[in-house]
């Protein structure tokens, strides 16, 4: 025994089923076939449309979740730059120097000295003590973690610079395993006074004031009117 | 690229690029922690570092920059950090010149090759001219 079909304007409805997908296929998610006819074949329409809502919500989800996406990496490229603006801002420190006592300049290192900061660092010191006078400055390093070949020589120019302005500099703050390690590098800082604490170069900065004191004062008797002023 | 034989057994730690400062003193302070990590003691922690500082500075003043493979490896009975610095920069022409003490082509000092050498145990060096330079050095406890 067959059953009849019952379907009434088929090719019509074939022909809007077709439009129908090809507006979803170009992206309009509002598209449905809405029939309003009930025969045998509503039920396949009414299937289709169920599909076209299942694939919406679909990519409605996967959208919401790739503006998540974009939302976080916007926010890890932001911190990623505070980062590097903090290194940078780190690495740009101003050098602080300090006249501690009389006739005394402080310059303590702190991270990586690289060929810019050193520069800074240089341009800050040689110009103090051309302002104070001072003729001791006592550069600390004991917050510099590596000292290779290059900062080596910016130390040793810091240092042949400062002479060069009368101003003996003293570097303090080499721990033992960077001392070993300029050892082995092979490079040569005997013409440089160096003591291994800021503590002990501040005490040897003083004995030095006061024989300098000492010396003014025996020029002072000795021959009173050397110095006019 | 010049490239080492690889006839030692090794696991990759990281692989790094040195085009800047900035990298020189992050891959730096990377070295030293897993240096650190294996147990060396703050001499040999210094040292390595010290001596790829050389490497990275060398690589980026004469090389514009270059490659850095960190490596940890069996060698002779010891457990040793290897550190592979590849460049494709202009080469060396005359190794023996550039390793020995006070030679710079610049305005450096001219220990930073020979320094490095002292400073490790294992220190070699492969380059050619219009290819580049790769230094491979090993530090054990
Ligand atoms: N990766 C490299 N590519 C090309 N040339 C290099 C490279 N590394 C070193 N050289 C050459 O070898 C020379 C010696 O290097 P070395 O590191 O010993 O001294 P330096 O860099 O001149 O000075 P220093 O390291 O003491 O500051 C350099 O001047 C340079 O000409
Ligand atoms: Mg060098």
């Amino acid at each position: 025994m067959s059953e009849s079909i019952n379907i009434t304007n088929i090719k019509d409805r074939i022909d809007r089923i077709e439009d129908i997908l090809a507006s979803v296929a170009a992206g309009d998610m509002e598209a449905r076939i809405q029939t309003e006819t009930e025969d045998d074949f509503s039920g396949i329409e009414a299937a289709i449309d169920l599909l076209i809502n299942d694939l919406t919500e679909e990519l409605r989800q996967r959208e919401k979740v790739q503006k998540e996406l974009e939302s976080k990496l916007e926010k890890i490229q932001e911190q990623q730059k505070t980062i590097l603006q903090q290194q940078e801002d780190l690495l740009e420190l101003s050098s602080p120097v300090s006249k501690v006592w009389d006739n005394i300049l402080i310059l303590p290192v702190i991270g990586t000295l690289d060929s810019q900061r050193t520069q800074v660092m240089m341009e800050n010191l040689l110009q103090k003590i051309v302002e104070t006078g001072c003729t001791i400055s006592i550069l600390d390093i004991t917050g510099v973690p590596t000292v290779d070949t290059q900062v080596a020589n910016h130390l040793l120019k810091t240092v042949t610079a400062a002479r060069l302005l009368g101003a003996e500099c003293i570097i303090s703050g080499i721990s033992p395993a960077i001392a070993q390690t300029i050892v082995h590098l092979g490079i040569d800082l005997s013409t440089i006074r160096t003591k291994a604490t800021l503590q002990d170069a501040m005490i040897f900065a003083m004995k030095q004031n006061k024989r300098d004191d000492e010396i003014r004062a025996l020029k002072n008797i000795v021959i009173p009117n050397e110095h006019a002023d | 690229m010049l490239e080492f034989g690889n006839e030692i057994k090794c696991e990759l730690l990281g692989k790094f690029i040195i085009e800047n400062e900035y990298d020189i003193v992050t891959v730096r302070q990377t070295i030293r922690q897993f240096a650190k990590d294996a147990g060396m003691g703050i001499v040999d922690q210094t040292r390595i570092t010290t001596a790829v500082s050389e490497l990275f500075r060398n690589m980026y003043n004469y090389a514009g920059g270059g490659e850095v493979l960190i490596e940890r490896g069996e060698v002779e009975n010891h457990n040793a950090l290897i550190v592979t610095c590849i460049d494709k920069g202009p080469g060396i022409e005359n190794l023996e010149l550039a390793m020995s003490d006070g030679f710079t082509s610049g305005m450096g000092m001219g220990y930073g090759l020979p320094g490095a050498k002292r400073l490790v145990d294992r220190f070699e060096i492969l380059s050619k001219v219009n290819e580049g330079t790769s230094v491979r050095i090993m530090k054990w406890k």
